[in-house]
C-alpha cells in the first residue's frame, strides 16, 4: 500500500516526515545529502529541467534569474499585494499577471503553487527513495493564520505534485501534537511559531476524555509577512546604506552580489544566537573589503521592532482565548527565528515562564504533520484535533460595509446560512461578495470570491435563496445555494479573487512533466480505481452494521446493484465510467451512511459509547 | 434526493446537544457533550469513509460546533431561542436609539464629534477624553444593567418552561427578552464606537 507523509512547506526549509510503525515515533526523512532541510529553493536548468533543494540554493549565486526562495510569501496573493515584497525581494514577477502572479525562472513563467508543487514532489521523491514504495497522500502544513486564498493555493500545489492532500494542517497545531506526544502535556499551552515569513501564536487546550486526547485549539493569530527573512532584510539594508556611503557601491537587490551578502548576513545572524559579536568581511567589485563587527546588543537593537510586531497578536489572541498569560500552563516555540536569544527572551518575559525548546524547532511542524498524516490514515485513533478559522467570514452589504457571518476563531468547519431576496420585480440576479477580515469595510477586508446568484423571474421579495457558507476542516471555504421555496439545490460557480481556477489546474496537470511522461487517461483510471476500491470496502463495512437492517427492501437491492455496477466497470479502464459509478454508488448509499451517523449522534447523546451498543 | 442533515432530522441547536429549550446552560455538561459528539462527526474520523459519510460528517460537524458556539454565549442563545421560536426576524432588530437613551447618546455623539474635530486640527484633548471617560463609564454601566435584566427575563422564561406556561405567557418573555436584546447591542455598540475614538 501507498504511504501517508506529512509535509512542512515552509517559506525557507521544507521537510517531509512519517510515524515510524514500529515505534509509534514522528520521524523526518533525509534527503540526498544527508539533511532533513530540503531548501525551499527552485532553479530552471538552461536544459529546462528542474532542480531544487540545496543545488538550487546553489545557483542562487550563479543563476539567480533563473532561481526563486521563498515562494511562499506569493502565495494566494495577487500583484498589488505584492508590492512591498518586490522592493525586498528579487522575484521576477510578469507584471499582466492579474489574479494569479506569474514568475519568471529563465524563459519561462511559473505559477507559486506551481513552484511550491516542485518541492512537494522533491520530498515526494525523498520518502519514495526512502521507503522504495510509492507516496500518494499527505499532510501538508499551513500557517495558522493564512487566509482562504493561501490555504487553496497549497491544495493545488499538492494536487500539482500527485499528493491527494488528506489535511492543511494549521503549523503551531501540528508543532503542539508533536509536543503532547513528546511531552504528555495538558491544560492550556501557546505555541509561538516564528518561521522564516509567517509569524502565528496559537493558544490551545489539550483535553484528556475517555475515548483520547483532544487537542482544541481555543484561538489563533498572527503575521502572514513576518519573520526571519524580515530579519535578514534588515541586515541586508543597513549593510547596503553603509556600503553605498563608504565606497559608492549600490547593490542591486536583483544581483548576484546581493544573494552573496544576504547569505553571508544569514550566517552573521546565526552566529550572533551563539556569541556576543560576529564579523562581516564582504569583498566588494572594486577590490576592497567591507568589514563591520555585529554586536549582539547593536542587533538587537536593531531587531526590536520586529519581535514588538509579534506581541499585539500574542496578546490578541490571550484575549481571544479569554486567558490571562499566568493562565498558560506552557509555552511552546516553534520556527528556525525563535533561536534568537531576544525572542525567547521576550516571550519568556511575557509568559513569566521557560519555553519549551526541547524538539528541533526546524523539525517540529514535520513530525506533527506526520503524526496527523498517521492519524487520518488510520481513521481511528486515540487523538483528535479541533482547530479554528483565523479569520472572520463576512459578506458585503450596502455602503461598502460588512456583515460577518462566521466569526474568527470559530471551531471548524463552521457554517452559516443567509437568506437572500431581490430589491426589484424580475430581478435576475443577486451579486454576493464574500470577504474574510476583522475590518468593518469592505474595502478593507480580503476579497475571496464573487458570485451571482441567479434568480427566476418574479415580483420583488418573492424568491427566498437560502446560501450555506461552509468552512471546512481545512479552513476552505465551500459555497451552496437552495431555493427554498421550490427546494431546487444549486450550484454556485464561485470565481475565486485570488487564484487559480478549477480549469486552469486541469490544464496545469495536464501540462505537468509527471503528467507528460504517463498517458493522462490512464493515470485517471489508477486513480478512479483506487477510489473505487476505497468506496467498495466502505460500503461492505456500512452493510455489515446493525443499521443496514433498517433499510428497506428496495434500497438493500439499489446498493447491491450499484457495487456489482461499479466492480464491472473497475476491470476496465473507461475512468469517466468508473467515476459514474461511485457517484451512483454514493447515491445509493447515502440513507444508510445518514442511519449509521444519526445512531452514532443518538448513542452519544445517551452517554454510551458505539462500541458497547 | 432525500439527504435530511442531522439538523432536519434532529432540530435545533439544543436538541442537538439534547437539552431542553432553556437559557440557563450548565457550561461544563456542554462542553463534554460537545467533545464527544465531536469524537462521532468530524470529518478527520471519515478520511477513508465514503464521499456520502464525508459529506455527512462535515454537515454535521459544522452544525455541532455552530451549536456549540451559539450556546456557549449567553447572548447568542438568548438570540438564537427567540429567532427559532419565530420573535426575532432577519433584519428586524435595527439599531434604534431606545428612546429614555435619546438625550444622552445626543450628548454623547456631540463629544465624538469634538474629538475627531480636535484629533484634525491636533488641539488639547485632555478634558474632551476626560468627558468621554466619563459617558463610556456610564454607558457601561448601562451594559451591565441590561445584562443583569438580561439574565432576570432568561429565569423567568426557564420558569415558565417548567410551569408549562401558556403561550401568551411565554410570548409576553420573548417581547421583553427582544426589547432588551435590542438595546443591548445598541448600548455595545455606543460603547465600541467610544473606546475606538479614546484608543
Amino acid at each position: 500500500m501507498a504511504r501517508t507523509v506529512g509535509i512542512d512547506l515552509g517559506t525557507t526549509n521544507s521537510l517531509v516526515a512519517y510515524v515510524d510503525p514500529q515505534t509509534g515515533e514522528p520521524k523526518c526523512i533525509p534527503g540526498p545529502s544527508g539533511s532533513t532541510l530540503c531548501p525551499s529553493v527552485v532553479s530552471l536548468d538552461p536544459d529546462g529541467s528542474i532542480i531544487v533543494g540545496e543545488p538550487a540554493q546553489r545557483r542562487l549565486l550563479t543563476q539567480p534569474e533563473r532561481t526563486v526562495y521563498s515562494v511562499k510569501r506569493l502565495m494566494g496573493r495577487g500583484v498589488a499585494d505584492i508590492q512591498d515584497e518586490l522592493k525586498l525581494f528579487p522575484f521576477r514577477i510578469d507584471l499582466s499577471s492579474k489574479n494569479v502572479i506569474r514568475v519568471r525562472l529563465g524563459d519561462r513563467f511559473f505559477t507559486p503553487p506551481e513552484i511550491s508543487a516542485f518541492i512537494l514532489r522533491e520530498l515526494r521523491n525523498w520518502a519514495e527513495a526512502y521507503f522504495g514504495e510509492s507516496v500518494d497522500r499527505a499532510v501538508i502544513t499551513v500557517p495558522a493564520y493564512f487566509n482562504d486564498a493561501q490555504r487553496q493555493a497549497t491544495k493545488d500545489a499538492g494536487k500539482l505534485a500527485g499528493l491527494e492532500v488528506l489535511r492543511l494542517v494549521n503549523e503551531p497545531t501540528a508543532a503542539a501534537l508533536a509536543y503532547g506526544l513528546h511531552e504528555k502535556q495538558r491544560g492550556h499551552v501557546a505555541v509561538f511559531d516564528l518561521g522564516g515569513g509567517t509569524f502565528d501564536i496559537s493558544v490551545l487546550k489539550l483535553i484528556s476524555t475517555i475515548e483520547g486526547d483532544i487537542y482544541q485549539v481555543l484561538s489563533t493569530n498572527g503575521d502572514t509577512h513576518l519573520g526571519g527573512d524580515d530579519i535578514d532584510n534588515l541586515l541586508l539594508a543597513f549593510v547596503h546604506e553603509r556600503i553605498l556611503q563608504q565606497h559608492g557601491i549600490d547593490i542591486s537587490p536583483q544581483s548576484e552580489l546581493a544573494q552573496e551578502l544576504r547569505k553571508e548576513l544569514i550566517s552573521i545572524k546565526h552566529q550572533l544566537s551563539e556569541k556576543e559579536s560576529a564579523t562581516l568581511r564582504f569583498p566588494l567589485p572594486n577590490g576592497a573589503v567591507f568589514v563591520h563587527e555585529f554586536e549582539r546588543p547593536a542587533f538587537e537593537a536593531m531587531i526590536r521592532p520586529i519581535v514588538d510586531r509579534t506581541m499585539g497578536p500574542v496578546r490578541q489572541a490571550l484575549a481571544d482565548a479569554k486567558l490571562k498569560p499566568s493562565e498558560i500552563d506552557e509555552v511552546v516555540l516553534v520556527g528556525g527565528a525563535t533561536r534568537t536569544p531576544l525572542i525567547r527572551r521576550t516571550v519568556q518575559e511575557y509568559f513569566d515562564r521557560k519555553p519549551h525548546t526541547e524538539l528541533n524547532p526546524d523539525e517540529v511542524v514535520a513530525l506533527g504533520a506526520a503524526v496527523q498524516a498517521n492519524i487520518l490514515e488510520r481513521g481511528v485513533s486515540n487523538m483528535l484535533l479541533l482547530d479554528v478559522t483565523p479569520l472572520s467570514l463576512g459578506i458585503e452589504t450596502y455602503g461598502g460595509a460588512v456583515a460577518k457571518v462566521i466569526p474568527r476563531n470559530s471551531t471548524i468547519p463552521a457554517s452559516a446560512q443567509e437568506l437572500y431576496t431581490t430589491g426589484v420585480d424580475n430581478q435576475t440576479g443577486i451579486d454576493i461578495h464574500v470577504l474574510q477580515g476583522e475590518r468593518e469595510l469592505a474595502r478593507d477586508c480580503r476579497s475571496l470570491a464573487r458570485f451571482t446568484l441567479k434568480t427566476p423571474p418574479a415580483p420583488a421579495g418573492l424568491p427566498r435563496i437560502e446560501v450555506k457558507f461552509l468552512i471546512d476542516a481545512n479552513g476552505i471555504l465551500q459555497v451552496g445555494a437552495k431555493d427554498t421555496r421550490t427546494g431546487e439545490q444549486r450550484t454556485i460557480e464561485v470565481q475565486p479573487s485570488y487564484g487559480i481556477s478549477d480549469t486552469e489546474i486541469e490544464r496545469m496537470l495536464e501540462e505537468s512533466i509527471e503528467y507528460a511522461e504517463q498517458d493522462f487517461a490512464e493515470r485517471q483510471a489508477i486513480e478512479a480505481r483506487t477510489e473505487a476500491e476505497a468506496i467498495l470496502a466502505a460500503t461492505q463495512k456500512a452493510l455489515a452494521t446493525q443499521q443496514a437492517a433498517d433499510l428497506s427492501p428496495e434500497e438493500r437491492a439499489a446498493i447491491d446493484a450499484a457495487v456489482g455496477a461499479l466492480k464491472e466497470s473497475v476491470s476496465g479502464s473507461d475512468y469517466k465510467l468508473i467515476r459514474n459509478r461511485i457517484d451512483d454508488l454514493n447515491q445509493a448509499t447515502m440513507h444508510l451512511a445518514e442511519l449509521i451517523m444519526n445512531s452514532a449522534v443518538s448513542t452519544a447523546l445517551q452517554g454510551r459509547k458505539l462500541a458497547e451498543v | 434526493m432525500s439527504a435530511p442533515s442531522i439538523a432536519s432530522a434532529k432540530g435545533d441547536h439544543f436538541s442537538l446537544f439534547g437539552l431542553p429549550r432553556k437559557l440557563w446552560v450548565e457550561m461544563s455538561a456542554l462542553e463534554k457533550k460537545f467533545l464527544e459528539l465531536s469524537w462521532k462527526l468530524h470529518p478527520d474520523k471519515f478520511v477513508n469513509a465514503s464521499a456520502a459519510e464525508q459529506e455527512l460528517s462535515l454537515k454535521g460537524s459544522s452544525q455541532l460546533n455552530d451549536a456549540y458556539r451559539v450556546l456557549r454565549d449567553p447572548v447568542a442563545r438568548v438570540e438564537y431561542l427567540l429567532g427559532i421560536e419565530g420573535m426575532r426576524k432577519e433584519g428586524e432588530h435595527k439599531q434604534q436609539a431606545p428612546p429614555e437613551l435619546l438625550e444622552e447618546v445626543f450628548e454623547l455623539n456631540e463629544s465624538l464629534d469634538e474629538l475627531r474635530e480636535a484629533k484634525a486640527s491636533r488641539a488639547d484633548l485632555g478634558s474632551l477624553k476626560s468627558r468621554l471617560e466619563a459617558a463610556e463609564k456610564n454607558f457601561q454601566q448601562k451594559l451591565d444593567e441590561v445584562d443583569a435584566q438580561l439574565q432576570e427575563a432568561a429565569r423567568q422564561w426557564d420558569a415558565a418552561i417548567d410551569a408549562n406556561a401558556s403561550g401568551a405567557d411565554r410570548k409576553a418573555i420573548m417581547v421583553r427578552l427582544n426589547e432588551m436584546l435590542n438595546r443591548r447591542s445598541y448600548i455595545r455598540n455606543l460603547v465600541a464606537n467610544v473606546q475606538k475614538e479614546l484608543l
